[in-house]
């Protein structure tokens, strides 16, 4: 047993031994020219503009999920199409209905997703996003910011 | 991996749940999230179906079904029994929350169809023997909490126990996976009853102390032992209180069956005299052993300095899964049939406590151990309630946690483990010292503001409804005890 | 070895120890406004085990060491649990004793005013957890009551207490538990070890645990023996107290209550001596023997340092609770000579401890509604402005420092007797126990009772009737007992002898 996991033993130290060594030799043979334009991000003179750290719109997560999501089923369809006419026999009509409810069950998310406005990329600003936020009883006592370390800032992207 | 309709009969209590779930969200589709009654109610019947499902055929015999990923027997109808309670009753502590069902909070609905979701999860935890059905169930559940957690999605508080919660369990659960890997690549086989054919050879070694390992961070954070529990106070002090008290029993007591099922099916074997053996030299019951010994003092230790009775509660659940370790731990079914009586009343207990934090969440603003202050003369019904769930932590008699600690102990003694018990009997009095300094606030100081609290009728009757076995198991408790030996001895019997 | 009486099955103790806690459940259902309606129940429901220890006293059988008035019935069949309840010589006189002082502290306790409900009801609950000590034979069943005992302990002492009430009872409630968990991981490694030679599984049930021929293999171990028996001596000596432990006792006396301070020095005390002759010894004789010189090298510490602490107090509750240090050291001292005046004058004076100590605790009450401080350099001259009080008070002190006459002597006595004829010169040095307890007791009694009278307290009125209620039937007792001890000697004797006899060496 121990003697097959020995291959992903070398593998592991063959993978961390090429870092270290081309680091190491590329540190040796490279030329030391401490000339300012080489500590630059973009060596070919484009200045960075701001910071990378930005917030993305909170959309493009959920659209990426939704997209998984829907994906995935996909996966689960494509071998069942092709063996359909084999489980037709073993299963007989369990096999339909088998997926019929699988997919029913995706419909249902998918409604939902629907019917709470998350297909929409322009989401319909909703009553309740524009009243003042009204926070946890938590948080009108003595220590107001969790801990002092969450700091206070616009919800949604 | 055949589909038979004789499996789903085993497996309706499930079904039912799983059903329960979809109609809870076609339910709140429908009325458009306006009538969060309708997946509530759902709710609450679901579970009284699966309920009733289950206490119709308890079952007789060892079942496997779904391609052996399942096996329903004795063990799985006590969780299953368990976990539907637990709902029900957090679920109807949640309708008269206002956490969860005030002006100012959104999606309502939903919180009934993730509760269900959650119920259903940690059934099949309980009932898991493939290493593929663990991490699924694992993940189901896993992945509802954290929505749980993050459900109040305008508290800052919850967002942060959310994110964390996240993190730690994502973390967790791919070393948990690595680990479950690792177990296939070392027998070939998926279901628990294959590892444990290949491991008889004895011959795991380094890579099955690894495994073992990995297996056990990804479930100590579930049941949030030491040192994988850095989640649990701010989670349960974010989430809103009935989240926290769905944590603080349900996911917590279904990490504790998947545990007992996958080690005690896996890697132990049963000498046909009742005698329960390591299958290998790796002796994982010493790493557990000393995980519990961590887990029971560090537990204890962080929750007297606590002020916040929430932070309170969270490190003294930390603790009891030390002493719940302890019966785990010591090879043999009088440890294992411990750890279900305690689970059991555990799950009471700690229900009743954080029910008095809820009811009173809606009423007083702080939870501050010093915002109880008086609350023994305000409330009398509700102060001596919570006195009595705190001595039952504590594990006095007439209580039912003495007796849950009493097994757990004599378990421990049993074993020769005297190290271990009289860590846990010391560490019971370390207890005794922060749940008492609530109920000094509730009787011993002073209420600041005069005249009752005011609380949920639906309140005080679910504590009164949690009290009273808090106090008849302390005093009879055969049935529960003659319950849990009876569960066991199909999974122990079975090997 | 202990045998039960044939015929003696009796329901009489059963209805001794739940008809208070049947008082509580009453008393938490009236109505919370009306005080007295509180005190009445409480003192109806106190009466009747009062009346059931006189029955008991006439029916009990002087001349056997078996069991008597037993019951025994399964309660948790699959661990072998049972309800076992039944009274021999050692265990009789403290059931006499606790339905005693409870009913008398009941009266004791007229003067609360503060939430009467809660109090009297928790009073009923502690007096079942106590009697339920002295009775049980069963010893799952004796440690449950030992530890619900606790529960109306610390609220009466947290809510009804002084000043540092909350301070006082978390650490009497720690103290006592960290005790009693030892006492129980004993209790598991005894049952995992002890057979039932008539089923032949485990057994709680402390007769077969003391039948050494049901002990398995593993308790036969010399070792495991010493430890065990240092557990359950650690977790008695707490009770006691025994020096090192007790740095409980006077907080948890000053600020509680006087009737409750009564029932901690009458009663309380008692059950850590009561646990050491009732489990210690009979089931680990061999420990117990091995264990004598320490033992009674701590009861002289116990008599000496007690009294010197005493001496130092100037808080009247302070003295009486260090006095009870000292007093509980005789105790000890008396038990660790395994003959007969000795291990009697112990039993002798378990009994008389709890009566004087009342009596002590009840006059420093009710000087202290009166002048609402207990400090003994405050006073002066209370002689002359409460002659009546002063008799009473002063009849205490002498039973307290040992006065031939009065029943504090007898015990004292019979131990010295006792513990002479083996331990020399420990007994020498605690024999200066008496001098310093007579120097604590007269020095007080000048302070408070003679010299010029302070004018502050001229007009303090004397101690009334309810307060003379409470203390004459005890006053009685103890000047009864100081001239003809033997109703209690009897009681105990038969019972004493057949300890001492498996003692080994």
């Amino acid at each position: 047993m121990l003697i097959q996991f020995a291959t992903v033993f070398v593998f592991l130290c063959l993978g961390l031994g090429f870092v270290v060594v081309s680091q190491v030799i590329s540190h040796l043979i490279r030329p030391h020219n401490l000339h300012p334009a080489k500590q630059t991000v973009y060596e070919c003179g484009e200045d960075a503009e701001g910071s990378p750290w930005i917030q993305f719109n909170v959309r493009f997560y959920l659209i990426a999920l939704f997209f998984i999501v829907f994906d995935v089923e996909i996966i689960f369809m494509l071998p069942w199409a092709v063996a359909f006419n084999d489980m037709l026999k073993t299963l007989g009509a369990f096999a339909f209905w088998e997926m019929a409810f699988f997919i029913t069950i995706l419909a249902l998310g998918l409604a939902y997703v629907w019917s709470k406005g998350d297909l929409e990329w322009v989401k319909g600003l909703q009553s309740r996003d524009l009243r003042e936020v009204r926070p946890l009883s938590v948080l009108t006592s003595k220590d107001a910011a969790p801990h002092g370390r969450v700091k206070v800032s616009e919800h949604g992207g | 991996m055949n589909f038979t309709w004789s499996d789903a009969a085993y497996f309706g209590p499930e079904a039912v749940m799983g059903l329960t779930f979809l109609l809870c969200v076609l339910g709140d589709l429908v009325t458009r999230g306006r009538r969060h009654v309708v997946p509530f109610g759902t709710l609450l019947v679901g579970t009284a179906i699966s309920l009733v499902l289950a206490l119709l055929h308890p079952p007789v015999s060892s079942h496997a079904i779904l391609g052996q990923m399942v096996v329903v027997d004795g063990f799985a109808h006590f969780f299953r029994l368990l976990f539907l309670g637990i709902t029900f009753v957090t679920a109807l502590l949640s309708w008269s929350s206002r956490e969860i069902m005030g002006r100012d909070r959104e999606h309502q609905g939903e919180f009934y169809a993730l509760a269900a979701m959650l119920c259903f999860g940690m059934m099949v935890m309980a009932e898991s023997a493939d290493i593929v059905m663990l991490a699924l169930s694992l993940e189901a559940v896993s992945i509802t909490s954290y929505i749980l957690a993050g459900f109040a999605r305008f508290s800052f508080r919850s967002s942060e126990a959310a994110l964390k919660y996240v993190l730690w369990g994502a973390v967790s659960s791919a070393v948990m996976l690595y680990g479950l890997s690792l177990f296939y690549g070392l027998t070939g086989a998926t279901s628990y009853e294959g590892i444990r054919a290949g491991l008889s050879g004895g011959q795991g070694g380094m890579a099955l102390l690894v495994a073992i390992l990995f297996v056990m961070a990804g479930i100590g954070y579930k049941i949030s032992a030491v040192p994988f529990h850095f989640w649990t106070p701010d989670v349960y002090e974010g989430a809103p209180a009935p989240v926290a008290a769905i944590f603080a029993s349900g996911p917590k007591i279904a990490g504790f069956a998947l545990m007992i099922r996958f080690f005690y099916v896996a890697l132990v074997q049963d000498d046909s005299q009742g005698t329960l053996a390591l299958l290998d030299d790796v002796q994982w019951p010493w790493v557990l052993a000393i995980i519990s010994a961590a887990t029971m003092t560090l537990g204890n230790m962080a929750a007297i300095r606590q002020n916040s009775v929430r932070r309170l509660l969270a490190y003294s659940s930390i603790a009891h899964v030390g002493y719940m370790l302890m019966g785990f731990v010591v090879l043999s079914a009088n440890g294992l049939a411990a750890v279900l009586f305690y689970l059991f009343v555990y799950a009471i207990m700690t229900i009743g406590a954080f029910l008095v934090v809820v009811a009173l969440n809606n009423r007083v603003s702080g939870e501050e151990i010093d915002d109880y202050a008086g609350l023994g003369f305000r409330e009398p019904l509700v102060a001596a309630m919570m006195f009595l769930f705190l001595i039952s932590l504590t594990g006095l008699p007439p209580t039912a946690g003495f007796i849950g600690k009493f097994y757990l102990f004599a378990a421990a003694g049993e074993a020769g483990l005297w190290w271990l018990a009289i860590l846990g009997v010391l560490n019971s009095v370390v207890s005794l010292y922060y749940y008492m300094r609530i109920a000094r606030a509730m009787y011993f100081t002073p209420p600041e503001l005069s005249g009752r609290v005011g609380l949920a009728q639906a309140h005080l009757i679910l504590l009164v409804v949690l009290a009273v076995p808090t106090l008849v198991l302390g005093v009879f408790w055969s049935p529960l005890k003659e319950f849990a030996d009876q569960s066991l001895r199909m999974l122990l019997g079975g090997g | 070895m202990l045998e039960l009486a044939d015929g003696g099955s009796s329901s009489l103790l059963t209805w001794m120890t739940f008809f208070p806690l049947l008082g509580a459940v009453v008393i938490s259902l009236l109505p919370s406004r009306n005080q007295n309606l509180h005190r009445w129940t409480a003192l109806g429901f106190s009466l009747v085990p009062l009346v059931l220890a006189v029955k008991l006293f006439m029916v009990f059988d002087r001349s056997t060491s078996d069991v008597q008035l037993w019951t025994q019935v399964d309660w948790i069949r699959t661990f072998h649990i049972q309800y076992f309840v039944g009274v021999d010589g050692i265990s009789v006189t403290m059931v006499l004793l606790t339905a005693l002082l409870c009913a008398v502290c009941v009266v004791a306790s007229w003067g609360i005013q503060r939430a009467t409900k809660g109090y009297f009801a928790l009073f009923l609950l502690l007096e079942t957890g106590m009697m339920g000590v002295f009775v049980s034979l069963d010893f799952f069943l004796f440690y449950v009551f030992w530890e619900v005992m606790l529960l109306p302990m610390y609220f009466l002492i947290g809510v009804w207490g002084g000043p540092r009430k909350e301070y006082a009872a978390i650490k009497f409630f720690l103290y006592t538990l960290a005790g009693s968990v030892l006492m129980l991981l004993v209790m598991i490694a005894l049952y995992f070890n002890v057979n039932d030679p008539s089923t032949g599984g485990h057994t709680f049930n402390m007769l077969h645990m003391m039948a050494q021929a049901n002990h398995g293999e593993w308790l036969l171990d010399p070792t495991i023996r010493h430890i065990l028996f240092l557990g359950l001596f650690i977790g008695f000596a707490i009770k006691v107290p025994i020096v090192p432990f007790h740095t409980w006792l006077p907080d948890a006396h000053v600020e509680a209550p006087t009737a409750v301070s009564v029932i901690l020095a009458g009663v309380l005390l008692k059950m850590g001596t009561y646990g050491i002759l009732r489990i210690c010894y009979p089931i680990l004789p061999d420990a117990a023997a091995w264990f004598a010189y320490p033992l009674a090298i701590l009861g002289a510490v116990n008599i000496i340092y007690g009294a010197m602490c005493a001496m130092a107090q100037t808080d009247m509750k302070k003295l009486v609770a260090y006095s009870s240090v000292s007093h509980m050291g005789y105790v000890l001292l008396g038990m660790a000579v395994f003959n007969e005046a000795g291990i009697t004058g112990a039993v002798l004076q378990m009994f008389n401890h709890g009566t004087i100590t009342a009596m002590l605790f009840l006059m420093v009450g009710v000087i202290y509604d009166r002048a609402h401080h207990r400090e003994i350099n405050g006073f002066g001259g209370l002689g002359t402005s409460m002659p009546k009080y002063t008799t009473v008070f002063s009849l205490a002190l002498f039973a307290a420092l040992g006065l031939p006459g009065l029943s504090g002597f007898v015990g004292e006595a019979l131990v010295f007797v006792g513990a002479f004829e083996v331990y020399r010169v420990v007994t020498i040095v605690s024999v200066l126990g008496i001098i310093l307890g007579a120097a604590y007791v007269l020095w007080m009694l000048q302070r408070v009772f003679l010299g010029p009278l302070n004018e502050k307290y001229a007009d303090t009125p004397d101690i009334n009737r309810r307060e003379l209620i409470t203390v004459l039937p005890i006053a009685a007792l103890v000047i009864f007992l100081g001239v003809f001890p033997p109703p209690i000697i009897n009681m105990i004797k038969v019972s004493l002898l057949n300890l001492i006899a498996q003692i080994p060496g």
